[in-house]
């Protein structure tokens, strides 16, 4: 899927995926992957469980995933699927019970609250928004984190609605102002286009990850040598080699 | 082949010239805009432009329309901004997306005064057909009356101002005639937007009554009517981007669902199924496809490295609109034969051999 | 035959994809017999240390993976399996672990921007000794956390070490018996060496 200014476009399915982006080549790149369900109608849970067990079954790095979430349940699924962590959104401000329920059956670890804001110029707070940024939480940015923090999120996802599918970089500037208040690590996401980007965001000590829904900027071997220029330019990243599959045998 | 060194252009492309560093005038130009160009005293004109036709309570300029993100951006500032009474018109394309339709209607819906103007479908199939098998430019009849039809209803309706969106030459590399000039006239047109192709040699096989919409008034009535047709991107640093975002929050402009043929993105160009089979002939003709043309624009804004883009035009420059051929056969009315045929001979066989009835590009992209 | 242990808590299906990818035969066991005729084990685990006891003593498989242990099966325990070789778990209050490498699990201390709890993400891990599940796996290589406890064990036991703010162990082992608090199956390939290490060399 490709994020273009919070709308989405269908890039493929996933055989698509998988052939044209080189997934199973870049896959060793990445330090996390994220998979949502975006579906605007009534999701398939099953069908998505279905893909995520292919996705994960090519992927030796820590997957989260989410999208429509509503019961234990669904979180269980796609933890069975091959998830390792679970993203939630609207659950966060609709439904405190589901989070604090997920959290004690599967650790502060295993739950990401993903939350999207707005944040048009200056020196405002970002305001909160769910439902494909379309309906207003009434939150601060700083608010909305302090109160997923409080139901035992243990990682949060952090999308500037404003920057994302520009291409024209991160917010950094606001993210790096918040989030050295913020007790639990925070991965920002929303404006990636050049490699430039991701690296100014990384660099950012408040930031624990940069996230990029970009696909078709990073396509080929960008993402490897986006990673590549990154490490060089001075910033630590994990170093792996690439996995064949068998070669190990 | 050899490419702009800073986006993805390659010397086939027609009026494309390149600089010391090799890189390209759509770049140059680009560069030209950030760093040294009066802005300041552009929009100087642009609004004594404005005052001088300003009137109280009547129309007092035409913006052409199509739905999209940038003539809605323009007639937006148009009239919020510069204050000024615009008259939208659409000139409706053949194969009109069903998008591209709700798009105009989204337009017009934030609060504009429109006119749909139609010109005879069966005049101006005839006319993308001729492009078609000519000269390989399937949307010549509309790019006509694109420029005709609204050069005559100018002169009719007695609104000399008309404000275009961008001269393409300008931006994206071509003619440098009008870097520094805000208006131009038919011969330009013919010349530049037409390519030479003047409509006037329809009258072999059209009556002038037919032609109507697709031939200029003639030079007494455009000089009578004070014509002023300009284009918004002297006047401001065209950024089309920009242009989606306010475009989208302000004229209820949407996107496809799916990725557009030919390239990465699904918000431009969605108001016919023509523009498919356009870009792809470019492809063929030059050797640079739709993809190619939206990473030099992504290039040229910062939001993609040479690297990146090389790899989607790689991938998407090549992708034929296979799906859309049954409807391009039904609109020519061709078998796919003629039609295959007609294509066959804008290809540059310099470029392109043919491979299992697939045109394969026999260059390589740098 | 690598058996996983299955108490209901752990992501066994990244374990499988893991083994299958380097090619070891494996299965999912939760019967105490076949726990004892396994030739290696392998003890997942997320969630919390006094749930993931209670499965474990449930199932009467507690008891299995002890005197599995006695009887020199290699076993490897992977996250909240590492802190669950442990004497005493703090999660969920005090609670008593399977007691096969000694010591203690608590809560990570937090402190700034460089000490947020839990720890997530690729750390680097120091081994402390050479041991043979380190083989071709270069030293400071990266694997990946996500836990808000750690195990506080004897010294002796210790076979690698990651600092997260302040160090702490990262692998223990014990003869037949080793713990990995970070993840190996989602440790792209130093984990997947690792993994082939303990599916296919000597335990020590």
């Amino acid at each position: 899927m490709l994020s273009r200014n919070f709308t989405l476009q269908a890039a493929g399915d996933l055989d698509w995926i998988m052939e044209h982006y080189e997934f199973d080549s870049i896959a060793f790149s990445i330090d996390e992957l994220v998979v949502l369900n975006v579906d605007r109608d009534i999701s398939d849970m099953e069908q998505f469980c279905g893909n995520l067990a292919k996705i994960s079954a090519h992927c030796f790095m820590p997957i989260a995933a989410g999208g429509r979430i509503r019961r234990v349940e669904d979180a269980e699924n796609l933890l069975k699927s091959g998830a390792d962590k679970v993203v939630v959104n609207s659950t966060i401000f609709l439904d405190h019970g589901l989070i604090r329920a997920l959290v004690a059956c599967f650790g502060s670890q295993s739950v990401i609250a993903s939350i999207d804001y707005k944040r048009v110029q200056g020196n405002e707070e970002g305001q909160v928004y769910i439902e494909n940024g379309t309906r207003p939480v009434g939150m601060t940015l700083p608010e909305a984190v302090a109160h997923a923090v409080e139901l035992g999120a243990g990682e949060l996802y952090l999308t500037s609605i404003t920057k994302d599918g520009t291409g024209q970089g991160l917010d950094i500037e606001y993210i790096s102002r918040i989030g050295d208040r913020v007790s639990v690590p925070v991965i920002i996401s929303g404006g990636a286009g050049n490699f430039r980007h991701l690296s100014d965001a990384i660099k950012l000590k408040s930031v624990s990850a940069v996230s990029t829904a970009n696909l078709f900027n990073f396509m080929s071997d960008n993402l490897t040598e986006a990673r590549e220029e990154i490490i060089a330019s001075g910033t630590p990243l994990a170093t792996w080699e690439k996995t064949a599959r068998n070669a190990n045998r | 082949m050899k490419y702009c060194t800073n986006c993805l252009m390659p010397e086939t492309r027609p009026r494309i010239s390149f600089d010391d560093r090799g890189w390209c005038n759509a770049c140059q130009w680009s560069e030209k805009k950030r760093t040294s160009l009066d802005w300041g005293a552009r929009w100087t004109l642009l609004q004594e432009l404005c005052n001088q036709y300003r009137t109280k309570s009547e129309f007092d300029c035409i913006v052409p329309v199509s739905g999209g993100k940038d003539s809605s951006y323009v007639a937006y500032m148009m009239k919020h901004k510069m204050k000024m009474h615009p008259l939208c018109i659409t000139i409706r394309p053949g194969l009109a997306l069903e998008i591209g339709e709700q798009n105009v209607i989204n337009f017009i819906h934030a609060g504009y005064d429109h006119i749909h103007l139609t010109p005879d479908p069966n005049i101006l199939k005839a006319i993308d057909k001729i492009g078609l098998v000519e000269a390989g430019r399937p949307l010549l009849g509309w790019q006509t009356a694109v420029q005709t039809a609204i050069f005559r209803f100018a002169v009719q309706i007695k609104i000399p101002l008309v404000m275009f969106g961008e001269d393409g030459e300008t931006e994206y590399g071509g003619t440098k005639k009008l870097n520094n000039q805000h208006f131009y006239d038919a011969q330009d047109s013919v010349q530049i937007y037409l390519e030479g192709h003047d409509p006037s040699r329809y009258r072999e096989l059209f009556t002038d009554q037919e032609l109507y919409w697709f031939t200029f008034p003639n030079a007494a009535e455009i000089t009578a009517a004070g014509l002023c047709i300009a284009h918004w991107s002297y006047f401001e640093n065209w950024d089309s981007y920009e242009h989606y975002l306010v475009a989208k929050e302000k004229c209820g402009l949407r996107e496809q669902e799916e990725r557009a043929s030919g390239t990465y993105n699904n918000f431009a160009q969605t108001d016919t199924a023509l523009y498919n089979l356009h870009a792809y002939l470019m492809y063929l003709k030059f050797g640079f496809g739709r993809c190619s043309q939206d990473v030099g624009i992504d290039i040229r804004r910062g939001a993609m490295s040479r690297k990146q883009g090389l790899s989607l035009v790689r991938k998407f420059d090549r992708e034929d609109p296979e799906s859309f051929i049954p409807l391009y056969l039904d609109y020519f009315g061709m078998t796919r034969e003629l039609f295959d045929a007609a294509i066959a001979e804008h290809v540059n066989k310099k470029l392109f051999r043919l491979e299992s009835g697939k045109w394969e590009p026999i260059f390589e992209i740098q | 035959m690598i058996s996983i242990i299955d108490y209901g808590m752990g992501n066994l299906r990244s374990i499988q994809n893991a083994l299958t990818f380097i090619g070891a035969s494996h299965s999912l066991t939760r019967d105490p017999d076949e726990l004892l005729r396994a030739a290696k084990l392998i003890l997942p685990g997320v969630g919390s240390f006094r749930k993931a006891m209670e499965n474990l003593v449930g199932l009467g498989i507690a008891e299995s993976i002890v005197a599995a242990a006695k009887l020199g099966t290699p076993i490897l325990g992977i996250c909240l399996g590492m802190q669950l070789l442990a004497d005493e778990g703090e999660e969920g209050g005090a609670c008593n672990g399977l007691g096969l490498i000694g010591g203690k699990v608590t809560q990570l201390e937090t402190g700034s921007i460089d000490q947020r709890v839990p720890h997530m993400g690729f750390n680097e891990v120091r081994f402390a000794r050479p041991l043979p599940i380190f083989t071709g796996i270069a030293d400071a290589s990266h694997f990946y956390f996500a836990h808000s406890y750690h195990l506080v064990g004897n010294r002796d036991d210790i076979a690698g070490t990651t600092t997260h703010g302040m160090p702490f162990t990262s692998i223990v082992a014990r003869k037949n018996i080793v713990g990995t608090q970070f993840h190996p199956e989602k440790s792209q390939s130093h984990g997947l060496r690792l993994l082939r290490n303990f599916c296919y060399g000597p335990i020590c």
